[in-house]
């Protein structure tokens, strides 16, 4: 049995030793071991600040989503005064799931089991037949609510947390909210849901989707190497890709907690930018005109200008963040879109990574535009993302399809013991004139924000203060 | 209950009506629709993409609405046309169609073996003498490298074909209704 107060595994394993920090390596069976899972949903999933959607999918009153934070199913609801609640969808009574749709509006939640009702907000109206006080003589009615958790919204996304007493939503982020704000941030209106998420299931280890997430931006070279050869990244024939290295040099930034995004200029990617020479020779305020970063248009510009410090204006010109991703389990990929008309669009998509076992993970994504977008540039930035993320998306179908083998791999008496390398560090190198913090990567990407992604793992897993048995009140 | 539960992306719920004539089932041009819709599996199945692109129209419209599990009065408005599963027109289809033929499509390379088993064939008059509306239940198995489950997809297709010869048809909309709210696939890397 798992040993709680140190971080052990039944057959004596320290879970530290599982990540090597001297080797940098990462042990496989972290892919596949149920103990560790079961500690993950204790020590991360039941800790951290989760993403659980954005504030326009529940505009109304009585409005709700019904998500997930770990294996625990919760109802995200707004109340009658316009906050937005998170409570656990598991009825007080006898532990029946209370709300059986997945989005909805009611004034209350009904169990269908024995009728007792809970308020948007998650307390306890009462149970049938007040006058037998069917809800008992030993819990008064205020303790008889949905377990609730802690809220905050940011930039409308709706994050929640169990750990009711720990650090805020500002602190978590750390010195990565400066660039998360160039995305969340912007606009007046600031961003809406397109429609309610795609949902899939993916038989891998969440881990295997959420490392890749902080920036792994190698891969595309070689996953993603279709985009090569249509055409759509570099210019380069199918045979010099590696030689021309399309959407590898940017700068990449990551903090403490494990947060990641890649800032990379367009024309490092996209073929149809490469050939656009003028680029280089524009100011900062002629590029933003000329390429504004995905998602936005000319008209936009005047808001930008509102929202940012003249710096980040000039980042966002130059090098907007395009992909990157939240600890634990979200990535964000704010991309431009070339089309098939030869012009270029921008698709919007964040994607959460849901635990569903060791061995299976649901890929949760939602689309996004500003509220200010046109309806018909909503309506691009839909048929953009879904093209190119997502369920059908050909850039991420194949990264569904690799995840199931790193996960299968994990379960091999052999190769559990195997490890993922994290070898090729590009160190910290900050360009002269960078406006932001956090650890700050100049170059070629390499594997330095994932690594950053483990040590925090690797800390959460392992540090006492986080430990399982403190639980929130 | 109805308005506020309308006001995300929700407006368009129900299954695409059907107002025009029944095609008499077995009818020799009920068996024309039969039959293009059984070759078309096939091309699929076969992986004959570029015999599949010439049936397809060029003004096409290729998409999946989301499901959604909803409760109430509202119970039965389960399709979702704002966000998609895909969202194809001819020039996004041709793109998949590019990337499937090169050296690095990985998730269709190894490529799944698929039975696209076709049934429940309805068929319509509309409007236009030359349109029909054609919808039929699909379920389409997909086994991938050494896996023993075959992983499974059921929807029913709302097609619209276009006359385009004699004996011949160009697909001119299809629109897929999926029951999984959660798609059970890792991806739709093949098309439906």
């Amino acid at each position: 049995m798992l040993n709680e107060s140190k971080p052990t595994l039944s057959d004596g394993t320290r879970i530290e030793d599982l990540i090597n920090v001297q080797t940098r390596e990462v042990s496989m069976r972290l892919l596949s071991d149920h103990e560790i899972y079961r500690l993950e949903m204790d020590r991360i999933f039941a800790k951290t600040w989760l993403l659980l959607g954005h504030e326009t999918e529940v505009p109304n009153s009585g409005d709700f989503v019904v998500r997930d934070m770990g294996e625990d199913q919760v109802i995200v609801s707004r109340d009658r005064k316009g906050d937005v609640h998170v409570m656990l969808n598991v009825c007080p009574h006898r532990g029946m799931r209370v709300c059986m749709a997945e989005v909805g509006n009611a004034p209350m939640h009904r169990c269908v089991y024995h009728g007792w009702a809970f308020r948007p907000d998650g307390s306890f109206i009462g149970a049938p037949i007040e006058r037998e006080q069917m809800h008992g003589d030993i819990f008064p009615k205020e303790q008889l609510g949905l377990r609730k958790a802690r809220v905050q919204l940011y930039g409308g996304l709706i994050f929640a947390t169990w750990n009711i007493d720990g650090p805020s939503l500002e602190e978590f982020l750390g010195d990565s909210k400066f660039y998360f704000d160039l995305l969340f941030c912007r606009t007046d209106g600031g961003l809406e849901v397109l429609g309610p998420p795609q949902k899939f299931i993916v038989p891998a280890n969440w881990k295997a989707a959420a490392e890749q997430s902080a920036s792994d931006g190698f891969h595309t070279l070689t996953l993603h190497r279709s985009l090569m050869e249509t055409g759509q990244y570099g210019r380069a024939t199918a045979d010099d890709i590696y030689a021309n290295a399309p959407a590898m040099y940017g700068v990449d930034i990551s903090c403490r907690q494990g947060h990641s995004l890649r800032c990379i200029p367009a024309e490092v990617t996209f073929t149809m930018f490469m050939t656009m020479d003028e680029l280089k020779k524009l100011s900062p305020e002629q590029r933003l005109e000329v390429l504004p970063p995905p998602g936005i248009t000319k008209e936009m510009l005047p808001e930008l200008k509102r929202h940012m410090s003249p710096d980040g204006l000039k980042l966002m010109a130059k090098a907007p963040p395009q992909v990157g991703g939240m600890f634990p389990n979200v990535l964000v990929l704010f991309i431009y879109a070339p089309r098939t008309d030869g012009k270029y669009s921008g698709a919007l998509a964040l994607h959460t990574y849901v635990p569903r076992g060791p061995d299976h993970v649901e890929f949760t994504n939602w689309i996004f535009a500003e509220k200010s977008a046109s309806p018909e540039m909503k309506r691009d930035m839909m048929a953009n993302a879904v093209r190119q993320a997502g369920t059908s998306g050909t850039i991420e179908q194949d990264d569904s399809d690799t995840w199931p083998h790193m996960s299968r791999n994990a379960r091999g008496a052999i190769g559990r013991t195997q490890t993922m390398k994290y070898g090729a560090l590009l160190g910290e190198k900050k360009p002269a004139d960078w406006p932001g913090g956090g650890y700050v990567y100049d170059g070629f990407t390499k594997d330095d924000t994932q690594w950053n992604w483990w040590l925090y793992y690797r800390e959460l897993m392992t540090v006492k203060a986080l430990q399982a048995g403190d639980q929130p009140s | 209950m109805t308005t506020a539960t309308a006001s995300r992306g929700m407006e368009r719920t129900d299954p695409l009506p059907v107002t025009g004539k029944r095609i008499a089932t077995g009818s020799a041009l009920y068996n024309e629709v039969l039959e293009f819709i059984y070759d078309e599996a096939a091309l699929l199945d076969e992986q004959k993409f570029d015999a599949w692109a010439q049936i397809l129209a060029e003004d096409i419209s290729y998409t999946a609405p989301l499901r959604i599990t909803r409760q109430g009065p509202d119970r039965l408005n389960t399709i979702v046309r704002t966000t998609l599963h895909f969202d194809d027109d001819y020039g996004s289809l041709m793109g998949r169609l590019q990337r499937l033929a090169t050296k690095s499509a990985w998730a269709e390379d190894p490529p799944s073996r698929t039975r696209r088993l076709v049934t429940n064939l309805r068929v319509w008059e509309t409007a236009k003498p030359n349109e029909l509306e054609a919808h039929s239940y699909l379920l389409l198995s997909r086994s991938r490298y050494e896996q023993s489950q075959l992983q499974i997809m059921s929807c029913v297709r709302y097609d619209l074909l276009r006359r385009s010869g004699p004996g011949a048809f160009k697909l001119a909309r299809r629109e897929i209704i999926l029951d999984q709210s959660v798609l059970g696939m890792a991806n739709l890397a093949v098309f439906l």
